[in-house]
């Protein structure tokens, strides 16, 4: 698609802000780490805990500028856009540590600033800001849609949701889908009724039995507050790439809907929080995916993918953070590495660095720097080694969720069990050319792998101090992220 | 991990089950065959991190003194470049012949230095090399980073290749660098492999030393000979063991390897007085009343052996963390024991 005017005011307006943000980080720098990940990969307990863990002080062996000590201390500051909520810090502590429960998925955008005071090893001191954006991970979805027409979306669509697995959920909207003529009359009720059997297959989708994450548009799924409006009432019609929408059909009504969703929903969302990042932590929760089956996980590869084009990522240079700010670090994360016994870290890691290659030989190539870490940003488990009869199992012990199954039996959230979530392969590709079962084709009982959901862990309380959120290499990932901004 | 077992299935235990035994991770008595035992493992993050005194004081700022002795030293080859030519300008007028063999030596004498130059350079490189190759070692056990660990093997492989008898341990180590190994675990692994019969070596060269250092103290007529002979034995045993370890510093690679002995020595000594040199001494008080010369070159042979464990330290190139770090009193008593054989 040739650029569009819409396009290059668009670029005009992010270098313009870039310019001026430039000015004052001169005197202030600062750093905006983005945090990626689709919902339900663990960003808001990922930002409460590095925030928990810098200003309450926390265990980071690994994170030079905080274990030599030359962080003086940590503090949050009034954030910087009046526009956007404030990053609700404090009742994601409590509900974390006082009630063990995750946070509730996250509803609408929120933002926070933290400012770093530190000491160079030069002896200079000096602060950091750090600004961090929290949003519900569907709402990344809709990136790769700038770049897509109305009839492109639809086609791909159209083949995703024929594929096997989702046909079964996706039969009642395709059976409405084949009463509608594109180029009949526009028609708000079929419209209506069209986005919400479109709206229901994606839910579907969703279900934890399935875990399918390659599902635009994101506001569908999470709505904010532009439920119900025409922005939202569009779903893809089976029409031809090339072909053009005669004037008032339905054809013509769902494309302008389609491309004001962008105007309005997308672009600002992109412009505000994704246009001028530093940093970058992709989290992905690959243990759900194992959970579901090979499908899963190649959804999974697709939807990352597809998010990853519409980041500006390379080496930065004094032109580039003057007009058109890049990303020159990007951690790949898989999140809730707790769930697994530490031995299997590794493959775990082989498995995300199989699973984003080609964003990370691309970002490479661009000059950026890039790592890939198993981590839990909270830890909620031990480990332990089981012993059945010869066999010695690997495990570890915690408390699971309430409503969780093991062995056909709903646990009530107060019994803690052992588990061993099953092996990973030593070679990740294994796992791609379809090689295990999830819940998605088969029962609990045969699936190769089952990863349970566990409560946060039970905090021992030293006194008054709040006490330390326990993770595994959530310092490594800080280290990668701002530790040479920190030198 | 055996390839050939297919993989495990996924299982789930109650702890509230019957069937099942938490046992303590210390316990390991075993129980009925039919039980299922779990068995909780410590928390890596609730282990103490044990925190290494800095091996060298951190440099900071612009080294104003490197500078001027590296001026000085400029000006004195300046200056005896000069003094040599006109030497050989002089000779040429004198006589031809005297000339010719004047610039002889001169170009022999060039020749040398530049090699000699050479040589210290290399020795210097080496000893850089090993400082940050400990460093790079110690932050990997920390940090648990896999790359970073085969990068620091391979490197201790290249610098292990430089002492034979450790053939046969290069070749174990080797074997394992393709294997699904953690970070730090892997240096670990190079430390049990190539240091143990290092660090053998190394405390035998240590207690000689003091050994050495505390007889001649004990028989020297004069203080001017223990203070000469402590001094010699000293340096001696500091390039033996930056020989055993790998390094090969010559003149100015030995001054700067003797700073940072020191250094390190005034960082740790204030812990070793605290601890054993104090009962050492105070045991040894004992001997002193005995003798007064005896004492004394007991006293004199522990302070050897306490820079050789200095010395150790700066001069290996993994730092100490799988095998245990060779204590003053282990040295102590090889000493105590030769005194009490050749009595």
């Amino acid at each position: 698609m040739p650029p569009s005017l819409s396009d290059i005011v668009e670029e005009a307006r992010l270098s313009a802000r870039a310019l001026l943000d430039y000015g004052e980080g001169f005197f202030n720098p600062t750093v905006r780490l983005g945090v990626t990940g689709l919902s339900r990969a663990g960003k808001t307990v990922f930002i409460t805990a590095l925030v928990h863990g810098l200003t309450r002080g926390g265990r980071f062996p690994v994170f030079e500028p905080y274990a030599s000590g030359r962080i003086a201390r940590a503090y949050l500051a009034p954030q910087p856009d009046d526009a956007v909520p404030r990053f609700a810090y404090e009742s994601h502590v409590r509900t974390l540590v006082e009630e063990r429960r995750w946070p509730s998925s996250t509803t609408d955008i929120s933002e926070l600033r933290l400012v770093i005071e530190y000491q160079r090893q030069n002896g200079a001191d000096r602060t950091l800001t750090l600004d961090i954006v929290d949003y519900p991970g569907e709402w990344l979805l809709d990136l790769p849609l700038l770049n897509k027409s109305y009839e492109q979306w639809s086609a791909e669509s159209l083949a995703l949701s024929r594929e096997p697995l989702r046909a079964k959920l996706a039969a009642p909207w395709h059976a409405h889908l084949a009463t509608l003529k594109p180029e009949a009359k526009e028609d708000e009720q079929a419209a209506l009724t069209e986005a919400r059997l479109f709206t229901d297959y994606l839910r579907a989708c969703r279900d934890e039995r399935f875990a399918m994450s390659l599902l635009p548009p994101g506001r569908f799924l999470m709505p904010g507050n532009l439920a119900d409006t025409p922005a939202l009432t569009f779903a893809p019609l089976d029409v031809p790439i090339d072909g053009s929408a005669p004037d008032h059909s339905l054809w013509a009504m769902m494309r302008r809907r389609f491309e004001a969703y962008k105007d309005v929903v997308v672009r600002p969302f992109f412009r505000d929080h994704f246009a001028r990042l530093d940093r970058q932590i992709v989290l992905a929760d690959a243990l759900a995916a194992f959970n579901a089956g090979p499908e899963a996980l190649h959804d999974l590869e697709a939807a990352l993918a597809g998010i990853l084009d519409c980041f500006r990522i390379g080496r930065s240079t004094i032109l580039s953070a003057l007009f058109r700010p890049r990303i020159d670090r990007i951690l790949f994360a898989a999140t809730k590495a707790d769930h697994l016994h530490h031995q299997s870290h590794d493959r775990l890691e082989a498995v995300l660095r199989r699973i984003v290659a080609k964003a990370a030989e691309r970002a490479e190539y661009a000059g950026a720097d890039i790592d890939v870490v198993a981590l839990a940003a909270v830890r909620a488990t031990r480990e332990a080694q089981v012993q059945r009869g010869r066999d010695k199992l690997p495990s570890i012990l915690g408390t699971p969720a309430s409503g969780e199954v093991a062995n056909g039996e709903i646990l009530d959230g107060e019994t803690e069990v052992a588990t061993f979530p099953g092996d990973l392969p030593d070679n990740p590709e294994d796992l791609f050319n379809g090689g295990f079962r999830g819940l998605s084709s088969s029962g609990a009982e045969a699936a190769d792998y089952r990863f349970l959901r566990f409560r946060p862990p039970k905090l021992e309380r030293n006194g008054d101090a709040e006490p330390a959120l326990p993770h595994i290499r959530l310092d490594r990932a800080l280290q990668f992220l701002i530790g040479d901004k920190l030198q | 991990m055996n390839e050939k077992t297919p993989p495990r299935r996924p299982a789930t235990f109650k702890l509230d089950d019957p069937g099942v035994v938490l046992m303590d991770p210390d316990d390991s008595g075993r129980l009925s065959r039919g039980a299922i035992q779990i068995v909780p493992e410590a928390e890596p993050a609730q282990l103490p991190v044990p925190v290494d005194a800095p091996l060298l004081p951190a440099r900071r700022g612009f080294r104003w003194g490197t500078l001027f002795w590296s001026a000085v030293a400029g000006l004195v080859v300046l200056g005896t470049g000069l003094g040599v030519l006109n030497l050989v300008e002089d000779l040429f007028a004198r006589n031809e012949g005297l000339g010719f063999l004047g610039l002889a030596l001169a170009i022999v004498a060039a020749v040398a230095l530049a090699v000699v130059t050479m040589r210290e350079l290399v020795g210097l490189t080496r000893l850089a090399t090993i400082e940050k190759l400990h460093l790079r070692a110690a932050e990997v056990l920390i940090s648990d980073d896999r790359a970073a660990s085969r990068a620091v093997v391979a490197d201790l492989l290249k610098l292990a290749h430089q002492t034979p008898q450790l053939a046969r341990a290069r070749s174990a180590l080797q074997s394992h660098t393709d294997d699904i190994i953690d970070g730090a675990d892997m240096i670990r692994l190079a430390e049990r492999e190539l240091m143990t019969p290092l660090d053998e070596e190394a405390r035998r060269l240590v207690s000689s030393a003091a050994q050495r250092v505390s007889v001649v103290t004990a028989v020297s007529p004069r203080a001017l000979f223990d203070v000469l002979f402590v001094f010699v034995a000293s340096l001696r045993m500091i390039r033996q063991l930056a020989r055993l370890y790998g390094g090969r510093p010559g003149a100015l690679g030995m001054i700067r390897l003797l700073r940072h002995v020191i250094a390190h020595l005034a960082i740790t000594g204030g812990m070793a007085a605290s601890d054993s040199l104090i009962q050492q001494m105070l045991g040894h008080g004992i001997a002193a009343k005995l003798s007064q010369r005896l004492g004394e070159g007991m006293l004199n042979g522990l302070l050897t052996a306490r820079l050789g464990l200095a010395a150790i330290d700066v001069t290996r190139p993994l730092p100490f963390n799988a095998l245990p770090r060779p204590a003053l009193t282990d040295l102590a008593k090889d000493l105590i024991r030769k005194r009490e054989e050749e009595q």
